[in-house]
Formats: C-alpha cells, sequence, structure tokens
C-alpha cells in the first residue's frame, strides 16, 4: 500500500510538470501564431482588388539563403497584384531527406520543386495532372512552352502533365563562351597572340610563358591547374574529355546521334586520347602538383595570386578568383578561352542545339486547396510582366525606360555585381526563378526589350579592357564568336540525356554510384601515372566500371533516351 | 603513493612523463584552438580579399563588414531569441524529468523498477527511424510549433541512467533518516537529492544545453517553413550551405552558374559561424565549478 501512495505521488508530479509544460509551449506557440497573424493582416490593408489574400506554402529541395519571406521589394509587389503570400521552405542539407519524408506521411506543401525527386511524388500520386489546368487558366504558360508543349508529358504511359519544368528556361540562348580551356590574356600578348586550335597550341604557349617567367610575382609559375574538388571534378577534369573532341554535353552518357545508344562517355577511344594528354601534362611537369588534393578554395587562392596561366574550367567555376584578380589590379592576369580540340578533325559543340531541354521544375500537390488559384498565380509570373518583374524588378527602382529601352542605373548594376547576395534579398530580383516557366536570354518581349538582363550589349560592356584587347587581337566582339555556330550542328532530338528522370525502381542510380566512384578514384591515378604505365590503367579502368554492371547501365539508358525521342517527337 | 613521490624528487621516468604529458596537451590545445583562431581570423579579414587564401591566425585587412552584414539577416535575430528560449527551457525540464526518472529508479522499494529500465534502455539500442518519427510528431500535432523542441528531448534514456547511478552512490541512509524525521518522497527528492546531485545535474545540463544549442536537424525537418520558429544553427545551416550537395550532373551550366554566385562568401559564413557558436562556449566556465565540486565530492567519500 504504501509503495503504491508513493508511486502514486510520483506519477502525480511527473504529470503536474507535464502539465505545466504543455501550458508554457501553447502559450508562446500562441503568440508566435498571433504575431504571423498580424502580420498577414498588415498587408491585407494594402491591398485593394477583389483577390482574396491566400498563403500558398512551396517546397525547393534547392538551398537559398536569400529567401526574405517575400518582404523584398519584388515579393511585395507580387503580393499586392495577385494576392498570394508565400510561404516557402528550402532544403538545407542538401540530400533532400525531407522529400522521402513528405511522400511517406502524405502531407505536401502546395508547390514543390523536387529536383531529380519528382518521380517519387508521380508514383504516389501527390502531384495533380496539370494539362487541363494549364488549357483553361493558363494562356500565358501555354505561350511561353509553344512549341514544346509535348516535352512536358511525363512518360509514353502517362501523358500527363506533372511537373512544369522551370529551372532551364524556355528559347534559352547561350550568349557567351564560358569554358573551357582557359588562359591569361598576359601569356597570349606575350606570345604575339598565337593560334590556338588543339591541346598540343595550348600546351606550347603554357610551356613557353612558363620556361621565360619560372616565377610571377616572386612566386613559382604554374602552367596549368584544374579543380577536382568533389562534383567540380567533372566540370574540370572529365567533362574537357568530351568537349576537347567535339560532343556536346549529355552529362556522364555519350549518345551516339546515329543509333541513339548510350554509353559512359570515358569509353570513348578518342577520351582516352585526351586524358593520355593531361598524363603527358602531367609527365612533363606542366600540370599543377596539388591538382588532386587541392579544395575549391585553395584553387581559387591559387588563381587569385595570378600565377597560374591557364585552367581548364568553366569560367564561374573561379569567379571569385576573377574578381580578387580584377579588384587587385591584375586584370592581365585574368582568363581569355577558345575553343580548344584535341585535334583538328572535331569541333567543339558546344553550341549544339538542344531544342527546350524542360527538365526539372514545380508540382501542384493534392495537398493544394485551390490548385486553380496557384496555377493562375504562376501564370501571372508567365506572363510579361510577370517576368520583367522577376527579372528587372520594379520600374522606376531598379530599372529606368529610356526612349523605350530598359535601363539598369548604375548604382543598381554595381550593387548587382559586387554585392550579390543582398542585392537579391532586399530586391527579390531572379529570387524566384525556379517558380515558374520563362523564357531565357536572348529572348525578346513585346516592346522589344530582352526578358532577361544579360544579352549580348551589356556583356560586351562588362568585358574588361584586356579582354577586349585579346578578342581584337583575334578578330573577335565576344568569346562565343570564336566557337563553330550552332546552325553548324544538329538539333539533338533528346535534347540533353542528362535530365533525363531515372524511374525510382530501375538500378541505374545505384549502378551510377558505384560508377562514380571508381571514376573518381581512376581518373585521377590515370593522369598522375608513369605514362608507360597509362594504357594499362586505363584498360583496367574501364573494365572496372563494367564490373560494376556499367554495360547494362546503358542498356537500360539507352532504352530512357529511345522513350525520350519518342515523347518528345511525335 | 606514486603522487607523494613525485611531490618530493621526481625520478626519470615521472620527468620523462611530464615532459611527454606537457607535449602532448600542448599539441592538442593548438589543434583544438587553431580552427576557431584560424575562423575568427578569416572572419574578421575583407571577404574579397579572402578568396586570395594564406588567411591562417590574423586577419590580413581587417574589417567589421562581415558581422555587420550579418546582423542584417532578420532570422538571426529571432533565431537567437528562440535558442536561448529553446536552450533554458529544454535544459531545464530535460533536468526536473531525468532527475525525477532517476530518483524513482533508484528506489529498491518502487516496485515497476525492473521494467522500467528495461524499457527505457530498449530506446538507447533501437529508435523508429526518421519517418515513423516524423509521422507520429506530426500526428500528435507537433509540426510547426516550439514544444517539438522540448517535449521529444525531454527524457533521455542515457541521462536517467547516468542520474539514477549517481543516486545509486549516494547513502541510502540519508533517505532513512529524512524519512524518520518525517520527510515524504518529494521533500526528500527536493532537499536531500537535487542539492547533492550538483555535480551530476551540471554535467548533464551540459550535454542538455548544448544539444539545444547545436540541434538544426528538428527546426528544420518540423519547423522549416515557420520563420518565426527559426534557430541559430538553422539560420548558420542556410548560410553555410556550399554547393557541395549539388551534385548528380544534372545542372546545367547556367544554373550551376547562379547557384554559385549565391553560395555566401567565406568571410560571411565563418562570421557567423563564431556568432553562433561563441554563446555556447561561455556556458562552460560557469559549469566548471560544479565538475570540479563533484571530483572533490567523490574523492573526501572513498
Amino acid at each position: 500500500m504504501k509503495h503504491k501512495k508513493r508511486l502514486s505521488l510520483l506519477l502525480a508530479i511527473m504529470m503536474m510538470a507535464t502539465f505545466v509544460l504543455a501550458a508554457c509551449g501553447n502559450g508562446d506557440s500562441n503568440n508566435s501564431a498571433n504575431g504571423g497573424d498580424e502580420g498577414s493582416g498588415g498587408s491585407d490593408t494594402k491591398q485593394e482588388e477583389k483577390l482574396e489574400p491566400m498563403t500558398m506554402t512551396y517546397y525547393s529541395a534547392d538551398s537559398n539563403a536569400n529567401w526574405a519571406n517575400m518582404q523584398d521589394a519584388v515579393g511585395k509587389k507580387l503580393t499586392e497584384k495577385t494576392g498570394i503570400t508565400i510561404q516557402a521552405e528550402y532544403a538545407v542539407d542538401g540530400s533532400n531527406q525531407k522529400l522521402p519524408l513528405m511522400v511517406a506521411s502524405g502531407e505536401y506543401p502546395d508547390l514543390v520543386f523536387a529536383k531529380g525527386d519528382a518521380n517519387l511524388f508521380v508514383d504516389s500520386g501527390a502531384f495533380i495532372d496539370l494539362t487541363d489546368l494549364i488549357e483553361e487558366h493558363a494562356p500565358n504558360i501555354k505561350k511561353v512552352y509553344g512549341e514544346y508543349m509535348s516535352r512536358l508529358k511525363w512518360s509514353n504511359e502517362d501523358e500527363a502533365i506533372y511537373v512544369l519544368p522551370t529551372l532551364a528556361a524556355v528559347d534559352h540562348q547561350a550568349l557567351d563562351a564560358g569554358g573551357t580551356f582557359q588562359i591569361q590574356h598576359e601569356v597570349l600578348k606575350e606570345l604575339g597572340y598565337p593560334e590556338l586550335k588543339t591541346v598540343k597550341d595550348y600546351e606550347k604557349a603554357l610551356k613557353d610563358y612558363a620556361e621565360k617567367h619560372p616565377t610571377i610575382d616572386g612566386q613559382p609559375t604554374i602552367p596549368l591547374t584544374l579543380n577536382a574538388d568533389g562534383w567540380r571534378i567533372m566540370i574540370s577534369v572529365t567533362n574537357p574529355a568530351f568537349i576537347a573532341t567535339g560532343v556536346s554535353d549529355d552529362g556522364e552518357y555519350y549518345i551516339d546521334p546515329e543509333t541513339t545508344e548510350a554509353k559512359l562517355h570515358y569509353k570513348r577511344p578518342e577520351e582516352k586520347e585526351y586524358f593520355r594528354w593531361l598524363n603527358h601534362m602531367n609527365a612533363e611537369g606542366l600540370l599543377d602538383k596539388e591538382t588532386f588534393v587541392q579544395k575549391t578554395d585553395q584553387y581559387e587562392a591559387k588563381i587569385s595570386s595570378g600565377r597560374v596561366l591557364g585552367v581548364i574550367d568553366q569560367e564561374w567555376g573561379f569567379g571569385n578568383a576573377t574578381n580578387a584578380l580584377r579588384t587587385a589590379g591584375k586584370e592581365n592576369r585574368t582568363y581569355a578561352r577558345f575553343p580548344i580540340q584535341l585535334d583538328e578533325s572535331t569541333k567543339d559543340a558546344t553550341f549544339q542545339d538542344t531544342g527546350y531541354v524542360a527538365g526539372w521544375g514545380v508540382g501542384i500537390t493534392t495537398s493544394a486547396k485551390d490548385p486553380v488559384r496557384i496555377i493562375k498565380f504562376l501564370d501571372y509570373l508567365a506572363s510579361e510582366e510577370g517576368q520583367v518583374l522577376m527579372n528587372w524588378g520594379i520600374e522606376g527602382e531598379h530599372y529606368n525606360v529610356v526612349d523605350g529601352k530598359r535601363v539598369i542605373p548604375e548604382d543598381v548594376q554595381e550593387r548587382k555585381t559586387y554585392d550579390n547576395a543582398n542585392f537579391t534579398k532586399e530586391t527579390g530580383i531572379g529570387l524566384y526563378n525556379a517558380m515558374f516557366p520563362r523564357y531565357g536570354d536572348g529572348v525578346k518581349d513585346s516592346t522589344d526589350n530582352y526578358y532577361t538582363t544579360n544579352f549580348p550589349e551589356t556583356i560586351i560592356e562588362n568585358y574588361t579592357p584586356a579582354a577586349k584587347e585579346t578578342l581584337k587581337a583575334y578578330g573577335a566582339e565576344m568569346w562565343k564568336d570564336l566557337w563553330p555556330k550552332q546552325e553548324e550542328f544538329d538539333v539533338k532530338p533528346w535534347g540533353v540525356a542528362y535530365n533525363i528522370p531515372v524511374p525510382s525502381d530501375s538500378n541505374i542510380n545505384i549502378t551510377y554510384k558505384k560508377v562514380e566512384e571508381i571514376t573518381r578514384k581512376r581518373i585521377p591515378e590515370v593522369i598522375l601515372a608513369d605514362p608507360a604505365k597509362f594504357d594499362a590503367l586505363y584498360d583496367q579502368f574501364i573494365k572496372e566500371l563494367n564490373d560494376a554492371g556499367a554495360e547494362k547501365m546503358e542498356q537500360e539508358y539507352t532504352q530512357l533516351v529511345r522513350e525520350r525521342v519518342e515523347l518528345w517527337n511525335n | 603513493m606514486a603522487r607523494t613521490k613525485a611531490a618530493f624528487k621526481p625520478s626519470l621516468s615521472d620527468r620523462v612523463f611530464d615532459i611527454a604529458n606537457f607535449t602532448i596537451m600542448a599539441l592538442v590545445m593548438i589543434v583544438t584552438l587553431y580552427p576557431f583562431l584560424n575562423v575568427l581570423a578569416i572572419s574578421l579579414n575583407d571577404s574579397v580579399d579572402t578568396v586570395r587564401g594564406g588567411i591562417y591566425i590574423w586577419p590580413r585587412e581587417f574589417t567589421l563588414d562581415n558581422y555587420v552584414q550579418i546582423f542584417k539577416y532578420d532570422g538571426l535575430v529571432t533565431g537567437a531569441k528562440n535558442t536561448i528560449l529553446r536552450t533554458l527551457a529544454g535544459t531545464f525540464l530535460g533536468l526536473l524529468s531525468g532527475t525525477m526518472l532517476g530518483y524513482v529508479l533508484s528506489r529498491v522499494d518502487f516496485q515497476g523498477r525492473k521494467f522500467m529500465s528495461t524499457f527505457l534502455a530498449l530506446t538507447m539500442y533501437f529508435s523508429g527511424g526518421m519517418i515513423p518519427v516524423f509521422i507520429l510528431i506530426r500526428d500528435l500535432n507537433m509540426m510547426n510549433s516550439f514544444l517539438v523542441y522540448i517535449i521529444p528531448g525531454m527524457v533521455s534514456a542515457f541521462n536517467v541512467f547516468v542520474i539514477r547511478s549517481f543516486i545509486d552512490s549516494l547513502p541510502y541512509s540519508l533517505q532513512e533518516s529524512a524519512k524518520l524525521d518525517g520527510a515524504n518522497d518529494f521533500t526528500i527528492y527536493y532537499k536531500i537529492i537535487l542539492p547533492l546531485c550538483k555535480p551530476v545535474l551540471a554535467t548533464i545540463a551540459l550535454f542538455l544545453a548544448v544539444g539545444q544549442w547545436n540541434s538544426w536537424l528538428d527546426t528544420y525537418l518540423y519547423n522549416g517553413n515557420a520563420p518565426h520558429l527559426t534557430t541559430l544553427q538553422f539560420e548558420l545551416m542556410k548560410v553555410l550551405q556550399s554547393t557541395q550537395g549539388q551534385t548528380s550532373g544534372m545542372m546545367t551550366g547556367q544554373n550551376m552558374a547562379e547557384i554559385v554566385k549565391q553560395v555566401s562568401p567565406e568571410s560571411i559564413k565563418m562570421a557567423i559561424t563564431i556568432v553562433v557558436t561563441v554563446p555556447i562556449l561561455l556556458v562552460y566556465p560557469f559549469l566548471q565549478r560544479y565538475f570540479v565540486k563533484g571530483m572533490t565530492l567523490g574523492a573526501v567519500k572513498s
């Protein structure tokens, strides 16, 4: 009896503690909830239209540190125009563990940008079919996609539209070339602007300059470096292998244009020769010894010192370093780029036409209470007014119209270039881009202005004097002029292979993980090897890929490519 | 024994030991301290200049701009408020429930003792996994609420066992004599057990406080779309976000370029790291005296 009494007393105490706690907790959450209500109440008064204010929840599998809860200039305008407040959530861990959680729990935000995991949502029936909604309520979205509407269909078996591709902009033209073989303006100037067509020319230029100038500003000259840190190894080490052998980007696969057969691009004999060249560069001592151990910040620090003569990378891969060089007054140590090939039998296919590539985008989920309202909201974003607002900001604040042309005032442009993160946060320009279908660079609106803020004139204006000098010496106005033109290539009927969604029940992803591991381990090994052992090691590498199941994966992928060609072109 | 001898006349082996000890400790100190100094130096360096690298323990171009920048993030203030609140409430309530449960389990006359212990111990080795926990939290209506920071972590089996074994080591006669003086169970808990438990309370409080302070995943999973419930570590996570995770080769160059452009400069990342980690470091000195006390307490008794 005594024991029982004690027990019950203790239980009572524990329960009391729980109550007290629950009370505190509730008080707190009520307070904050009220706070939230007041906030939205404030925006109500601003609104004079008949549009009911509505909150739309949104989840994006991409991270976005600049999201300001629609308190940015563009966001406020957007709420004013549409009555919609977006309650957004962005992934923060990169592994996207939240998407499977959502699917498992059956509760979704209204709008989801799921990246490569859209199939999870489609397979579990979480995304609604947008076909009729677009037909009835979204004339602007229809207009933007235009002839590419058939590329929105999910699969041959299920022709519904679940995802509005938003990451890739429609009719986007790459306005300038950003890759791949970079060389300092200073090197070209000193050598009298030699012709650079093949890797041999490139090698010679680097070597000649390095021999003349073994040190730069007191530090040893590095003829060539690459960035092999994490995924960047693809950009700077493996992708250049197909770029230098006349193939355009299909991710890790090479798609035979005749047979639409897919295979891992490292298996092409031409690419073996490219890696042999890198191996040779290493044997000659021209390749930076730290290439495969350095981290991105070390790589950029090295480039910022101005002693790296050549880099094989995309321009954005070392943007911070370029800025640092510019601010340090070492413009002549920034880089020029050329469509360099392994030999003269191929031409750089960077600008090969893919048509609209579709790919990742947003889907409306079954949890959305008012899908019509959401599609209308997206339709507003896709309208001319909406797109101009998203890209240019607010007239009179972020741009002015002078003689019918949209012009960005100098002080705004300066902040945009040098203080981009804060600029984005305050203005909201560019912040909403993954949310709606839109036109890309080089497309003009009804007032004959470009939709986006990038166009050839601004690019040329932003070139440094050093870049202009180099371009003049090569008789070009832009880097792109040095490249083979889009018209010289056939259109790829599958768009780009790297955004073909892989079904969730397929083994492709598992095998690919293994392939990726092998590649990231073996490629550095073959490049750093003794040239005499190169062939054996390379063959070993390919064999290892096949042992890991690469051949089966390629067959399955071929199937996917063929299905896409059929889906998109029927 | 060895100690008293060393105090009089250090032998060769003692000296070798001292030197080795000193060297290793110094190394450990450098290894642990250097990253902090490095982070501090980078956070105080001009962010464009940082790209050039070569900042070790001293900023090259001193500036407080990075700190000015991060205090403009509105998430930081709300986050600080929530983090402090959850740390205080979570630590207090965790201690309360932990000691109560520990005390009950230490009582030999508590009949469900064995069952309860096994029940608790099970949770140390088996967990439901992320998805069931997520669904549970959702069904308990704790999504988008502050409660989710406090309730799930209130009882931790490990803490309860640590507290229980500490209470076990206290002489039971103390409780008996109190009972003879007419104290009931709650008085014993409050007047006898708790004051004697200070060392273990300090330890557990530290565990709980650091755990609460550093936790970001619960914010992300349960309160990710409620900006008023954000926490400091979650804000830090957002800023630290590098492009490292965005792999899979599905990115077009254009998108990559956009993402790379949005990544916060190194110096800003480091400044926010300092702001988020330093406050919890300050807790250690305050709790340290209890650790020392705990040690002497144990020493005197044995």
